[in-house]
């Protein structure tokens, strides 16, 4: 149960309008308080456990979100946040866009709504929780994902 | 060395990590409260620790992790230097080896970030270092030997004769902290400007012996307050518990400074005040008895 | 025995210094390690015959006398062409002036009777620097400079090696002897070797240091002269003379007070100490292995060691505080200095002058503990000084430069190498190695003066701080520069050698004070330190430095650190920068808001504002020529 006690989270914005974020930070306040759960929002992906990402994914974002997934030492779980990390949202077709989230890097978890509340954030990383503690025992390693996939247009 | 001997080793090398992770989930119990939070439970610098310890290894230079691992076991010789009332300059230097340790480990792992860390935290022993070798020259004057035993067989406590070293002393530790106001090394709290300063590119184990060894630092550092009322050790404990309660409060009232605030403050009071200390003692002929 | 071994001393260098005129460049390689191994074993060999006064009666001692006189004399004629040559005024003015003194003492000082070389456990230690350490230097030399010479188009090794074995030879002489015209002889011979390899590089930058190296040392040397001549009309002619003549009661004592304070000047002036410090700033411009021989490890010793050697007579008096607080002014200035520096070899000419300001800091507090300080302080930081400059000339030659910035990740292309000079640096500043021990000593022994150890605890941080700097910048993995390492033997034997010397100096830290430091301040002050050795400790009467614990706690840290390193299975990944990092090209590069990428760089803090050369070169002056004034004040009596 070591790894549930303390989730420390990293919090990736790939072109979310930014609602989202405001909801992810509210999980912080003193309303909410992820804290009691010994979730830390940290800075560095080295020291993380849980990917957050918001918004959907596009062509300039793209290496940032694998890079810094790669960065996460495993056991790890992505959670994609609101409707655009999960399924690329009202903004699926845009010229830019690639997508969901998942279109990139492997999803353990969707927190759906536009944007989601506090509460569903929360359930979420509960969710995800349950799924790295499986992860731990099954010794499953998230695969190191390739930068330049078919997604990037040639002149990135 | 007797059995004594060995079960206080045994006993410090337990039993300070221990006091060490639960001060430490005190303060972000209290952070927690003071911020109108409730907080995670006293035990979490403890499951925080169990869970980077399995996480994977992954490092960005191989020996980057040996320098983790000689701060931590020189914390902790300093810590038993302590506990065994041995020199007290000497324990000093020790200490500055665990420092300089961390900081040459923040740097070798070679991100921007990490060194920028890093070389504010080499301007904080800039800060500090002198300070602390006043007061083990404070301890000297008063008792004629820089060994611990004297201090701790005296009748009165040190904090009459050394009242400025010891304010002096409470920012010392706040800047070992690395609390706020003085956090700009590496930060406990979600404050990201620097990412997570020395310690960015450390993660799983490598972190985790971090952690620990901070533990024992706490203790240690404690300790240290501990010594200006020892003669009383019920008295010395209670000071050393209200200076880590002070720190954290302070910690949750001020904003960061730059690092060349922290130097000028240093330099131009912490010392004076110390150094005036230090005259007294010299001039007063003042001795612990 | 010991005669020949003192003659051969002086002889054997003199001769390979005519042997590398003489043959080819080809064979300097052999000559460099017969002089080596030749040194080593003559030098042990003096330790092994013990100590004793060597006496150089009738007649071999007139013709030596005629020998030095004339030495002495093309010494002062060599100094006033070369002035005149490049019309250096206050140089020939300062060789017209000792002319005039040489001149006077020829005239109306009357003559010794015979001559003497004293060999105690000091000059022992000394004579095991120079030798071994010496000839090591020569050694990596030979490796070094045809790639020096190869750059700045110079074709003048025949000099260079003929003046450093003659040097060699000087300061085997100036540790021996005894008898005061001869040791000033030495004395300048060192100072003429000194100009003539600054100025190896004939360019006007190299002639200028020169030539203030020499005025600057010109002016000790008028001081040392006049000193000598004072002590004369006092009937002492030997260095182990004064102490015995202050010895005898409180007027003579407050009699050569005067020459004794002029005598310290000259040694302040050979040690670079605060005024005449830019002597030895200038002096980096030669190669770096006439940095690491005469100008840290063994010449500017001669200076503290004159200090170390009239101990006894100043032990104790205002004039001894004086020095002390003049000693400790010197650190702490000298080591604020060294933080502003970004240039390795002027970080280590601070460097340097700070500690043999600390040195002659324990050697003012006088008490037994700080003298035995200063002598081991001597020891301990020629052998880390001298690893430090080869290493910074090496690392000049492997990537191009020496600036401390561009050092950034040099662990990664020369591991061997940067590890040697870790090595070098934790020596200076951590423990369990010597340096700190006796910095430690001399701060116990320093205590009870307030103003001393205010200066030496300042100066203590500000030295962590600047070494620590430099320390993480070459242990950092990020490298930038082109790295091109080079694995000669003549390199990296002498470099290991060094290495190998500081931790076995300070594994052995107390035989070697048992052995030659005990002893020799028994002699000079009449009391032993109350210092044991028991269980790993050095302990004295106010404290304990438990180095053989640090040992085995830093041997433990190594065996964690192999035992776990291949646990929790280890991933190399890259440097966190947002996620922005250019994998492919330079992974310390990150893409702009242009899409185009752009090189992070980060540097040190070297607090220019605060501590640059312009804010406190004047004030170091005012305040250290004030500090001098006082101790010839006090040496007069007023």
């Amino acid at each position: 149960m070591s790894l549930a006690k303390s989730p420390w989270i990293i919090h990736v914005n790939v072109n979310s309008c930014n609602g989202c974020d405001i909801e992810v930070v509210a999980c912080l306040t003193p309303l909410y308080d992820a804290e009691r759960f010994g979730v830390l929002n940290i800075g560095t992906p080295k020291q993380a456990d849980i990917m957050v990402v918001t918004g959907s994914v596009n062509y300039k974002s793209v290496n940032v979100l694998k890079n810094i997934y790669n960065q996460i030492p495993d056991p790890k779980v992505v959670l994609a946040v609101g409707a655009c990390a999960s399924t690329g949202g009202i903004f699926h077709d845009c010229y830019n866009v690639i997508g969901g989230v998942d279109q990139v890097i492997p999803v353990d978890a969707y927190v759906p709504g536009c944007c989601p509340r506090p509460e569903a954030i929360l359930d979420g990383v509960v969710a995800a929780l349950s799924i790295l503690e499986e992860k731990k025992k099954g010794n499953i390693k998230g695969k190191e994902v390739k930068l330049k996939g078919n997604e990037v247009p040639s002149n990135a | 060395m007797n059995m004594n001997d060995i079960l206080t080793i045994v006993l410090v090398l337990i039993g300070a990590p221990i006091l060490g992770c639960l001060a430490s989930g005190i303060d972000r119990r209290i952070t927690a409260r003071l911020q109108g939070r409730v907080g995670p439970p006293i035990l979490q610098p403890y499951y925080d620790v169990k869970k980077l310890l399995s996480k994977d290894n992954m490092i960005v230079n191989p020996s980057q992790n040996f320098y983790v691992i000689v701060y931590l076991v020189f914390i902790i010789l300093s810590l038993l230097m302590l506990v065994f009332k041995q020199d007290f300059l000497m324990i000093i230097f020790v200490y500055t080896v665990a420092s300089l340790a961390l900081i040459v480990g923040g740097m070798s792992t070679g991100s921007p970030y990490a060194r920028v860390g890093s070389s504010r935290e080499i301007m904080a022993i800039l800060s500090y270092e002198p300070v602390l070798i006043l007061y083990a020259l404070a301890i000297y004057l008063l008792t004629g030997t820089f060994k611990l035993t004297a201090v701790l067989d005296a009748s009165s406590p040190l904090l009459i004769y050394t009242p400025l070293i010891f304010i002096a002393m409470i920012v010392v530790l706040n800047i070992k902290f690395k609390k706020s106001p003085f956090d700009y090394s590496t930060s406990h709290h979600g404050h990201q400007e620097l990412v997570k300063g020395m310690t960015t590119e450390y993660g799983g184990p490598g972190f985790a012996t971090i952690e620990i060894a901070h533990f024992y630092e706490y203790v240690f550092l404690t300790g240290l307050i501990f010594l200006f009322w020892a003669s009383t050790p019920i008295i010395g404990v209670l000071i050393g518990i209200l200076v880590y309660l002070l720190i954290i409060v302070i910690d949750n009232i001020t904003a960061r400074v730059y690092w060349q605030w922290m130097l000028k403050l240093s330099w131009s009071v912490l010392l004076i005040i110390s150094i005036v200390n230090i005259a007294y003692l010299y001039y007063s002929q003042a001795k612990l008895v | 025995m010991i005669e020949n071994t003192v003659m051969l001393l002086i002889i054997v260098p003199l001769l390979f210094s005519l042997l590398f005129v003489a043959l080819p460049k080809s064979l300097y390689k052999i000559l460099a390690w017969a002089l080596f191994i030749l040194g080593a074993a003559l030098s042990v060999n003096l330790v092994l015959d013990g100590t004793g006064v060597v006496q150089i009666g009738e007649p071999n001692f007139a013709m030596l006398e005629n020998v030095v006189l004339i030495l002495e004399v093309l010494v002062i004629l060599f100094i006033l062409a070369v002035s005149a040559k490049y019309k250096n005024w206050p140089t020939l003015g300062l060789g017209i002036i000792s002319a005039a003194i040489f001149a006077y003492t020829f005239s109306n000082v009357p003559k010794v009777e015979g001559a003497s070389f004293n060999i105690d456990q000091f000059s022992q230690v000394m004579i095991l620097i120079v030798n071994i350490i010496g000839t090591a230097i020569i050694l990596f030399a030979t490796g070094y400079m045809d790639q020096y010479e190869e750059h700045r188009h110079l074709n003048r090794q025949k000099t260079f090696y003929f003046t450093m074995s003659f040097f060699l030879a000087a300061m085997n002489g100036l540790v021996m002897a005894d008898t005061l015209g001869w040791l000033f002889l030495f004395w300048e011979l060192t100072t003429l070797c000194s100009f003539v390899l600054i100025s190896y590089n004939m360019d006007e930058e190299g002639i200028n240091n020169g030539f203030r190296a020499l005025a600057l040392n010109l002016v000790g040397g008028i001081a040392l002269s006049i000193g000598i001549i004072l002590l004369a009309t006092n009937n002492v002619s030997t260095l182990s003379g004064i102490g015995t003549y202050a010895g005898t009661n409180a007027a003579a004592l407050a009699a050569v007070a005067l020459p004794v304070a002029l005598l310290c000047v000259g040694g302040f002036a050979k040690s670079a100490q605060m005024p005449f410090q830019s002597w030895l700033l200038g002096a980096m411009v030669a190669p770096t292995p006439v940095s690491a021989l005469l100008h840290s490890s063994t010449m500017v010793n001669a200076g503290v060691f004159l200090v170390v050697k009239l101990v006894p007579a100043y032990a104790g008096t205002s004039l001894g505080t004086a020095i002390a607080v003049y000693g400790s002014f010197t650190f702490v200035m000298c080591s604020a200095l060294a933080l502003s520096q970004r240039n390795a070899k002027r970080v280590l000419a601070y460097s340097t002058i700070a500690n043999l300001g600390l040195i002659i800091a324990s050697a003012g507090i006088g008490t037994p503990l700080a003298v035995a300080a200063a002598i081991m302080l001597i020891l301990f930081h020629a052998i880390s000084k001298a690893l430090l400059f080869l290493c910074t000339g090496e690392i000049e030659h492997t990537i191009g430069s020496r600036d401390i910035e561009d050092m950034s990740g040099l662990i990664k292309k020369a591991p061997l190498l940067t590890t040697l000079a870790a090595l070098g640096m934790v020596s200076m500043l951590l423990p369990p190695f010597g340096v700190l021990l006796t910095k430690w000593v001399s701060m116990e022994a320093a205590s009870s003066n307030p103003v001393v150890i205010v200066f030496l605890i300042l100066g203590s941080a500000l030295t962590t701080v600047y070494y620590a700097k430099w320390l993480g910048t070459i242990l950092s993995s990020s490298m930038d520069k082109n790295a091109v390492p080079h694995k000669k033997l003549e390199t990296y034997f002498p470099l290991s050698l060094l290495g190998l010397a500081i931790v076995v100096t300070s594994i052995f830290v107390f035989p070697i004070y048992d052995y030659f430091v005990k002893p020799q301040v028994d002699i000079l002050l009449k009391a032993a330190p109350a210092i044991s050795g028991l269980a790993g400790e050095f302990t004295t009467e106010i404290g304990a430095f438990t180095y053989i614990v640090i040992f085995v706690v830093l041997a433990l840290a190594i065996l964690i650190y192999l035992a776990t390193k291949n646990m929790f299975t280890p991933r190399m990944s890259s440097y966190y920068m947002c996620g922005e990092n250019n994998l492919e090209r330079d992974r310390l590069m990150f893409r702009n808001g242009l899409c185009s990428y752009e090189k992070s760089s980060v540097s040190n803090i070297y607090l220019q504002n605060t501590f640059g050369e312009s804010k406190l070169t004047t004030l170091g002056y005012a305040i250290s020529i004030i500090l001098i004034a006082i101790a010839l004040l006090g040496g007069i009596g007023l």
